[in-house]
């Protein structure tokens, strides 16, 4: 009989992630996982050091969003684990499938302070779908099976494996499971044909229904089965923020964004439906506004992989708990044509009385919605395009036209600033068949800069535009809109800021940092846009160049996301200038 | 809806950390459990949690489906318990 070879537990642990499909493993570094990094030399799958661990965690999101498969990353004890906590609180949020691999101190230092000591599994709990805390190498390879399985089933999510490092060092024979049986994890579809006839007698009796789809739709791969749905019946359909792409809005039935900055039409359309078809969404208070006004005449039917977001925020009619492509195949065959053809004559009238538009405000002064027009012209339709979070993200989210799932990547729940630049890096590495753009603030930008250099050592053809309007446009809106024009921190440039957060006047700039400077810095090129007329050939020269590039876009500082329903306000609440 | 006291009868995995787990769910939504005891089964890898939690019937509902979510929990089961 042939002896099983043992292993040590970081061998058994960079062979598991092989035999789980890792292709590229992110990460950083520190004493903690030495002995993992001393494998990976020889491991089947690309190494990628990001510059902190926040960042290598946006990279492996990035990589999921982008692809659909499980990003991978790695960190160190103490800091370095601690470091990922917002960067796996934005994928838990926006059930993106990670798995997390810490170091942690030697079993028998737990708990005594030990250096770059912290307790992994008990900060990431509230941050992740689930963890773990290996306590011997003999498990290792079941939990890293484990780990995958529990991502990237029922609603996706990050999973924190804890590896001590004695741990890591011991000898083992176990090897990577055939298949995964967790005895207490069973997420499963719940649709039973009573609910599948009973939603196929709703559509067909509607008379103002309405699809409202979001990233769910895009995790179960549902898109074009809501298109056929839509087409069939003819049925408008709106999108939450992490459901842009699941149709293609430069489709007559889209009704794009809907939502606090939506499309008004979007937004009456939800107001006025009479069945309100949710598909993979949770009814975000983002999107719902004012609760008991929300889709009032509406019978609502949502459709979720997880049961516990049916009926959390909106009561609804009928609640199915299964994947929506598997819901919409079975559906689809039991829903009759229609045409709706006075309900659709109502909405077009909503779009030509109040259509996304915006105006110049100065003259010679680029608008920040003409940069996002300026990029989905350059990459006509074909671009990944990954923001930041704040003001740029919401024009982005409504001046590109999205048409397929994958295409854009954001943070939607936890509005992670920073998320950016490593995400689009991740998303990169994952699709070097694709045009990468990524959209930041300036004042996201500087969160995790640092990533710049990942993309110039790797050679990723990204382009990085920094809308930059010397502040925090968001926060800053809302300060003009709703806190009496008091712009307490919000303004990055010299002029403008209260009394006592005054800079000197003769400071020597009035915008800092130079963006133009720090990418280059970075090794990448980097080119600055002020003149509203070259705006257009700067960006596709940078989209079409090949090279990791910034464009720093200096544009109206005043300018406000609209339209706007406030927090809390029902959809008349919307205002629009 | 009215507040009321429910009894919870949380099957889970007898592992390290399931107590905080689960415990955490009601701590971060800024629920208070009024009791709580853990003791074996008679099958050693299962524990029985007891949980009492003050609530209206929609809160209850949506603590008993984020605690069937959790990757540990093998059952939960609720009855409103007469003061």
């Amino acid at each position: 009989m042939k002896t099983k070879q043992q292993v040590t537990g970081a061998q058994a642990l960079v062979d598991s992630l092989a035999k789980a499909g890792t292709e590229v493993l992110f990460g950083y570094p520190g004493g903690a996982v030495l002995d993992i990094f001393n494998c990976l030399p020889d491991a089947p799958f690309q190494f990628v050091l990001g510059r902190h661990e926040q960042g290598s965690v946006h990279m492996a999101d990035g990589y999921a969003r982008a692809t659909g498969k499980v990003g991978v990353c790695l960190v160190t004890s103490g800091p370095g684990a601690t470091n990922t906590v917002t960067g796996l609180a934005t994928a838990n949020m926006d059930g993106v499938p990670l798995v997390c691999i810490t170091g942690q101190v030697t079993m028998s230092q737990i708990g005594t302070d030990a250096f770059q000591e912290a307790d992994t599994t008990g900060i990431t709990r509230a941050v992740s779908k689930h963890n773990f805390l290996v306590h011997s190498a003999d498990e290792l390879p079941e939990i890293v099976a484990e780990a995958f399985y529990i991502a990237t089933h029922g609603k996706p999510g990050p999973v924190v494996i804890d590896i001590p490092k004695n741990v890591q060092q011991a000898l083992t024979v176990a090897t990577y499971p055939e298949r995964v049986s967790l005895r207490a994890y069973h997420p499963e579809s719940f649709a039973t044909s009573a609910q599948m006839a009973r939603l196929a007698k709703l559509i067909n009796e509607a008379e103002r229904p309405v699809i409202y789809a979001g990233g769910g739709v895009i995790a179960s791969g549902a898109a074009k089965d809501v298109a056929a749905l839509a087409h069939r019946a003819q049925i408008p359909v709106a999108t939450t923020l992490m459901g842009l792409g699941a149709f293609d809005e430069r489709d007559p039935l889209a009704l794009r964004l809907a939502g606090m900055h939506g499309n008004a039409a979007a937004n009456y359309a939800i107001n006025h439906t009479d069945l309100l078809i949710a598909l993979g969404v949770r009814f975000s208070d983002r999107v719902t506004g004012k609760l008991a006004a929300y889709a009032k005449k509406a019978k609502i039917v949502h459709v979720d992989c997880d049961p516990a977001s049916i009926g959390k925020n909106v009561r609804v009619s009928l609640g199915i708990v299964a994947d929506v492509k598997d819901v919409l195949t079975t559906v689809s065959s039991r829903v009759k044509a229609a045409d709706h053809s006075n309900w659709l004559a109502q909405i077009e009238e909503w779009r030509r009385k109040r259509p996304m538009a915006y105006k110049p405000m100065h003259k010679n002064v680029i608008m920040p919605q003409q940069v996002i027009e300026a990029i989905d012209k350059a990459t006509k339709g074909e671009a990944v395009l990954v923001t930041d979070v704040g003001q740029h993200q919401m024009w982005a989210a409504q001046y590109f036209r999205h048409n397929r799932p994958r295409r854009f990547l954001t943070s939607g729940g936890m509005g992670t600033m920073g998320f950016g630049i490593p995400a689009a890096i991740g998303a990169a590495l994952g699709r070097p068949d694709r045009k990468i753009v990524a959209i930041c603030g300036d004042g996201g930008a500087q969160m995790t800069f640092e990533e710049l250099v990942v993309a110039v050592e790797h050679k990723l053809p990204i382009t990085f535009v920094v809308i930059n309007n010397a502040c925090l446009g968001m926060v800053r809106q809302w300060q003009e809109l709703f806190y009496g024009k008091r712009y307490a921190g919000s303004i990055l440039s010299v002029r403008g800021r209260p009394a006592n957060e005054r800079l000197e006047q003769d400071l020597k700039y009035d915008y800092l940092p130079d963006f133009v400077k720090l990418a280059q810095a970075h090794g990448a090129d980097a080119v600055r846009v002020i003149d509203p007329v070259k705006l257009d050939g700067v960006i596709r020269k940078a989209v079409n160049s090949g090279r990791t590039t910034l464009v720093e876009v200096i544009v109206e500082p005043r300018a406000n996301v609209y339209p706007m329903q406030p927090g809390g306000q029902p959809v008349e609440g919307m205002i629009f200038e | 809806m009215k507040e009321e006291l429910h009894r919870l009868n949380c099957f889970v995995e007898n592992k390290p950390g399931v107590l905080a787990r689960i415990v955490g769910l009601f701590s971060g939504r800024g629920y208070n459990i009024q009791s709580l005891s853990v003791g074996p089964t008679e099958d050693g890898s299962v524990s029985r949690m007891k949980i009492d939690v003050l609530g209206d019937d929609r809160v209850i509902r949506q603590i008993i489906l984020q605690l069937r979510n959790q990757v540990n929990v093998i059952e939960v089961t609720s009855r409103r318990k007469n003061s």
